[in-house]
């Protein structure tokens, strides 16, 4: 019996609270807006191109081209067609769909928190009553 | 209260007084010497691999401390009887699990920032940059390490040992999925594994090593509620905990 009244407790308070829901994978809750800058900054995972092509697309949109980029190379190093440092790349959705890149997201993660919080002390407080009776 | 701190007193010496803390640690801080011992072959970015490997090695970690450290505390406790005149008299179930776990998160802190200081050293031998966020990176590392000490600790009262350390290696590795991976388990059930999913946790809040390791700033109130999030997570699993706990016959 207790362990049903656990049971029933631990399952059935988040899926009451209708809000929960609506998971936080940032893929799919995130809002347009936030779809819209990574595919404006060109960084959307099916944006590639082959070695040596010119990337039009990126010359319009971030300002460079790999010509650029491999005139850059041969002279500097082997340094990549690559961003500097804290700038969004090419192909790195999956960097930018973390939560500490979403805020949007740190709403729900504070409302999971206290669910979590209230869950706890629900289940502390409702077995150490059942084994005082 | 003060019966806790006494009681996790109690634990911390015990814990440092075991040779299984030493080896995990030394088992880390060589791991971490290794990462930085991969020649760079002139990459200009050797510091970023070295970050990123690094923290990751230290999250490892927390869950080798975590599983060393308290996986065989309650059924050592119930094996060699000390766990019977304990709650009979000082202690109730609730203090006895409070001071334990709050012993083994003090060991297993301690220990983190020793393999963060560790990690700090080789970024300085090797000349590399020391990002300011390296300090905090580890304090979630640490949050998620008490997530799966909490997690060792519920597993531990229903379980043995040698079953505690895959359970909890399960738990560890689910909990870094996406909810859409985790759905993809079982494709015949999504709406059963997304409701699973709500009580997993999401571990993915902790990680902040690539940002870092990549130059971009964190917001400190992302720090906060990263915190927040895991230590309420950390409740629930003790609650559970408990209430297995208090559930036992001991008899």
């Amino acid at each position: 019996m207790r362990r049903n009244s656990l049971f029933l407790t631990v399952f059935a308070v988040p899926l009451l609270l209708t809000s929960c829901f609506t998971d936080y994978d940032v893929a799919e809750v995130a809002p347009q807006e936030f779809l819209d800058s990574e595919s404006n900054s060109g960084q959307t995972a099916d944006h590639s191109h082959a070695d040596g092509a010119d990337c039009e697309e990126c010359a319009e949109e971030t300002g460079h081209t790999v010509d650029a980029a491999m005139e850059a190379d041969q002279a500097g190093g082997p340094s990549g067609h690559s961003h500097g440092s804290a700038e969004r790349n090419h192909g790195t959705q999956w960097f930018f769909n973390q939560p500490w890149a979403a805020p949007f997201i740190w709403g729900k993660l504070l409302r999971d928190g206290i669910v979590f919080l209230v869950m706890a002390a629900g289940i502390f407080f409702a077995t150490g009553w059942r084994r005082k009776k | 209260m003060k019966a806790v701190f006494t009681f996790a007193l109690m634990t911390l010496r015990m814990l440092f007084r075991r040779r299984t803390l030493w080896g995990i640690l030394l088992v880390i801080l060589l791991a971490l010497a290794g990462i930085a011992s991969v020649p760079s072959f002139d990459v200009s970015n050797q510091g970023r691999f070295v970050l990123d490997f690094g923290l990751f090695g230290i999250e490892l970690g927390a869950l080798l401390l975590a599983l060393g450290l308290a996986a065989s505390l309650y059924p050592r406790d119930r094996e060699t009887r000390t766990l019977m005149p304990l709650i009979a008299v000082p202690l109730s179930r609730g203090q006895y699990l409070m001071g334990r776990f709050l012993g083994a998160a003090i060991v297993q802190a301690a220990a983190l920032i020793v393999t963060c200081l560790g990690l700090m050293l080789i970024l300085i031998l090797h000349g590399l940059h020391i990002p300011a966020d390296l300090l905090p990176a580890t304090l979630l590392i640490l949050v998620e390490g008490w997530f799966l000490l909490s997690t060792v600790f519920f597993f531990s009262f229903f379980t043995s040992p040698p079953l505690n350390w895959p359970l909890t290696t399960m738990l560890f590795i689910v909990s870094q999925m996406s909810v859409a991976e985790f759905a993809g388990l079982v494709p015949s059930a999504p709406g059963l594994m997304r409701s699973l999913r709500i009580l997993l946790p999401h571990a993915d809040v902790f990680h902040i090593k690539d940002p870092i390791a990549h130059g971009f700033q964190i917001e400190p109130v992302y720090f906060l509620i990263a915190v927040f999030y895991g230590v309420c997570y950390s409740a629930f699993m003790l609650s559970l905990a408990l209430a297995v706990f208090r559930s036992r016959d001991l008899k």
